[in-house]
């Protein structure tokens, strides 16, 4: 198992693609943090003061921006073996494929905390001097940097999860890219705007309440029902999928 | 020594049947030819023995065990399915990295079979670069990554020039003499004739024939055509006397695996007018054709 995860890591760290997602997931931080704060007490629940724990939280939140590309990485790493055809060769090397989609799993996942570790630290790199010199005092330890930052890596790590799954499920990367981003950008960020209490039960919706992101209504779950929430989406995606992969013919 | 054995095989896609009732074996110390024509059922065949798609009946094993039960299988099998099996931004040398390291196989082998498939100098360039020809050839690398004991190829000499048709074949001959086991698919016998020993051949899913390639040319030696206008009584008797006979016309039949004695016999006994009789000489391709089609004309 351990070769299995270590050939994933391999696999992604040999193609151009991957290194140009999670520099354009790293690239979502600087600027989140610069709308956050350039917004700031423009009226509204969504655009909190920023000398508040909404205004704090909504800043901190950018290190969660780009964990959407890290969804697209998980559907990248499954369905791009069928794209590819490389699913032949994996699957001849272990015609186990639980394993196989185990050991993506804990790839992208790992995958997914380095990043997520990256773009907090990003955040507050940037996000510290900035506010420092909007005379914004910030604790390191203070809930609105801690929580944002904790909500960032879960989500950052269980979205290549969804991503595996969906990959799995439907095979063809393109339509997989596409509709995910139309369900997400789209379908979710409408109805977590306009039907809040529909919103908050979908991934986006949790994905967004465990970032710390301030929303209109403040419709979302509390943390720790949007982490369990989002964590149960990642894994019925990836059984879903592991299923699916398993009793499918290769030809 | 048999080591692959194929043993009632059937893949249903819906009504279709892809491959029907089909069993065949392959030994050690030999290439075997698995011949038949485009959608005869070849690479379903092939992908059911590696265990890349599940056989509605029969079993397919390697070495007495289905390959997802051989003990380190990529080992003992190495295989190349198709040409496009690559990440294209991918490096060639990167490629075979991570089948070693997923195969938890010695770091060295990657250059080994570099330099056996003499992809040495092109191994930093991105395989999207690559000709049909080399990415035939990184496929085979990478079927010999584990040192394989079996090879399982399908359609190998697609894109081939001659003289990479040249060089895999003594690959495969040299890999045969030393006791492997190779199975080669192809929808063309005179790209295998001159490599194979033994000859499976399929036409709509099903055995037609399994012969060594020497009982085949002997066979196709020994057609008689006859033209008669009883065609239809005289194939009927020749049938019911163990002669395989094809109506090739309205007014004529070829026999097969016979002789114009027993021909001119048969048709004594079945009241047939005989116009023209002559023994034939089919090459083996004429006979491989005349074999499939038959195959396909009885369906």
């Amino acid at each position: 198992m351990r070769d299995l995860i270590r050939a994933e890591m391999l696999k992604l760290r040999t193609t151009r693609s991957f290194w140009g997602y999670v520099a354009s997931s790293l690239a979502f931080v600087p600027v989140s943090i610069w709308l956050a704060i350039v917004t700031a007490g423009q009226g509204g629940s969504a655009f909190p003061v920023l000398d508040s724990s909404d205004g704090l939280r909504n800043v901190m939140s950018a290190a969660s921006s780009g964990a959407l590309l890290l969804l697209l990485i998980g559907i990248l790493v499954m369905a791009g073996e069928f794209r590819h055809n490389t699913v032949t060769s994996t699957f001849l090397i272990s015609p186990d494929r639980k394993r196989v989609v185990g050991a993506k799993l804990a790839a992208a996942g790992l995958v997914g905390i380095g990043v997520a570790l990256a773009a907090s630290l990003l955040t507050l790199a940037i996000a510290l001097p900035w506010l420092g010199a909007r005379h914004v005092d910030v604790s390191l330890l203070s809930s609105d940097v801690v929580l944002p930052l904790l909500g960032a890596i879960t989500v950052t790590a269980l979205f290549p999860m969804v991503g595996i799954g969906i990959g799995a499920l439907l095979r063809n990367q393109t339509v997989a890219v596409t509709i995910t981003l139309v369900w997400i950008l789209l379908v979710e960020t409408i109805l977590v705007s306009f039907a809040p209490e529909v919103g908050r039960w979908l991934p986006g919706g949790a994905a967004s309440a465990l970032s710390g992101v301030a929303t209109a209504e403040g419709g979302l779950l509390p943390l720790w029902g949007a982490a369990l929430l989002f964590a149960g989406y990642g894994l019925a995606f990836a059984a879903a999928g592991t299923r699916f992969v398993i009793r499918r013919d290769i030809s | 020594m048999v080591a692959i054995e194929i043993h009632g095989l059937s893949k249903r896609f819906g009504d279709v049947a892809a491959v029907d009732d089909l069993s065949f074996s392959a030994r050690a110390g030999a290439v075997t030819g698995f011949l038949g024509p485009n959608g005869a059922g070849k690479t379903t065949t092939l992908r059911m023995l590696l265990g890349l798609v599940t056989p509605s009946e029969g079993t397919a094993t390697i070495d007495g065990l289905p390959y997802a039960e051989l003990e380190v299988p990529f080992r003992r099998v190495g295989a190349v399915l198709e040409t496009d099996g690559f990440h294209p931004g991918r490096r060639a040398r990167d490629h075979l990295r991570v089948l070693t390291v997923a195969a938890g196989l010695r770091d060295d082998r990657v250059e080994e079979v570099l330099d056996q498939v003499d992809l040495a100098g092109v191994a930093e360039r991105r395989i999207k670069g690559f000709s049909l020809g080399m990415r035939q050839r990184l496929g085979l690398a990478s079927a010999l990554l584990g040192e394989p004991e079996v090879l399982i190829l399908d359609e190998p000499a697609n894109g081939l020039d001659p003289e990479g048709i040249n060089w895999l074949r003594r690959f495969l001959r040299t890999f045969a003499d030393r006791g492997g086991t190779v199975l080669v698919s192809s929808h063309l016998l005179a790209e295998v004739a001159q490599t194979v020993d033994d000859i499976v051949i399929i036409a709509n899913g099903r055995l037609v024939t399994q012969s060594s390639l020497s009982e085949l040319a002997d066979r196709s030696k020994s057609g008689v055509r006859v033209r008669t206008p009883q065609a239809e009584a005289l194939r009927e008797a020749l049938t019911t006397q163990g002669i395989a006979a094809q109506l090739v016309s309205a007014d004529a039949i070829v026999a097969l695996e016979t002789t114009a004695e027993a021909v001119g016999l048969a048709a004594a006994g079945a009241g047939a007018v005989i116009y023209e009789m002559a023994p034939e000489r089919f090459d083996l391709e004429e006979t491989f054709l005349e074999l499939t089609t038959r195959e396909g004309a009885v369906r």
